[in-house]
């Protein structure tokens, strides 16, 4: 039986290992860094209520299936995305539900691509990098509600 | 291992700098618990790629998050959790399900191993010991990984990265690095 001294010891010596088996990798310290830039203090946050990858059957994800459809939810406010893949890009189509107008910044690693939904509440936008994204939502002018951001996921 | 009174303090005060524009407190988060996170990864087996997305997506939900926490003490927890999730997201996506509990599953999935750089292991001792740690059954490596994480994660942040109770961490520890010790024996 080997007491706690050992346990900590073997646990260091795992440590040094890992740190120069399999350290962070630079870049991505780097857009941890980054990230902070990402931060909205005004908006409010539309949270993943559903992802057909995440909550659907996992025998049904494991097909070729080619739509992966989100939702995202605020208070007053459902935006309904589906995304498609093709090879490296993505595309977005979305609704905002109850339909309205808004302008839409697709945030996606360094670029923000900004399109405007139409009078039913729809947006598209195509070639989109697979990586982190993120919707935010700006209130046509004239109009006094805030903008509403989505929570940031993968696509 | 930092005690964790202490620890969730300074995280907290970091939390509340950084929800107030303060870029020096975040960047000291990033030093503070990237190395979590990235255990994360290399506990469930992602890719580079998903490794990359889970990483990033992990900050951007920290930031987006950053002056809406209920605790800010709990911060590295709070890491710990969203990256565990969304790992299992990205496993999910690959058709690559970890959730399961079955260390068969997981030990037929060991028989690859990794190749790790030749450099390192070079060493007699640093080859023998991740020889035998490739060998632990899938739940010690599980655990030790997180483990690993430079700097030491704290128990509550280790039990959040697996989505256990905190009480069973210690323990499994001492089991993991006794079965380690006696295949190095």
């Amino acid at each position: 039986m080997h007491d706690e001294p050992d346990d900590a010891r073997l646990e260091e010596e795992l440590r040094e290992l890992a740190a120069r088996l399999e350290p962070v990798p630079d870049r991505l310290v780097q857009a941890a860094l980054d990230a902070y830039a990402w931060r909205t203090i005004d908006a409010e946050l539309a949270e993943l209520a559903f992802d057909s990858l995440a909550d659907q059957d996992a025998a049904l994800v494991r097909g070729q299936q080619q739509e992966r459809l989100l939702s995202f939810r605020a208070s007053g406010l459902t935006i309904e995305v589906e995304v498609t893949a093709a090879g490296p890009a993505r595309r977005l189509i979305g609704q905002l539900v109850p339909a309205q107008r808004a302008e839409v910044e697709i945030r996606h690693q360094d670029e923000v691509v900004t399109v405007a939904t139409d009078e039913f509440g729809r947006f598209a936008a195509e070639r989109l990098r697979a990586g982190p994204v993120s919707m935010r939502f700006g209130p046509a002018p004239g109009e006094g509600r805030p903008a509403v951001v989505t929570e940031w996921i993968p696509i | 291992m930092p005690t964790d009174p202490e620890w969730s303090r300074r995280a907290g005060d970091l939390v509340a700098a950084a929800a107030r524009g303060d870029d020096a407190a975040w960047k000291a988060l990033v030093e503070q618990f990237s190395g979590l996170i990235w255990s994360v990864t290399r506990a469930y087996r992602l890719g580079s790629a998903d490794a990359a997305d889970v990483f990033q997506v992990t900050w951007l939900r920290l930031a987006e998050h950053i002056g809406r926490l209920d605790h800010p003490e709990h911060v590295g927890a709070w890491l710990a959790t969203t990256a565990r999730r969304e790992a299992l997201r990205a496993s999910r996506a690959s058709a690559r399900v970890f959730l399961t509990d079955d260390d068969a599953v997981f030990d037929a999935q060991d028989a690859g191993g990794e190749t790790p750089e030749q450099a390192v292991l070079r060493s007699e001792r640093a080859d023998q010991l991740w020889r035998a740690f490739l060998t632990l059954p899938a739940r010690c490596q599980l655990l030790l990984r997180l483990l690993m994480a430079t700097p030491a994660p704290s128990y509550t942040e280790v039990a959040a990265a697996l989505g256990r109770p905190v009480g069973s961490i210690g323990p499994t520890r001492a089991r993991c690095l006794r079965l380690l010790r006696e295949k190095l024996a």
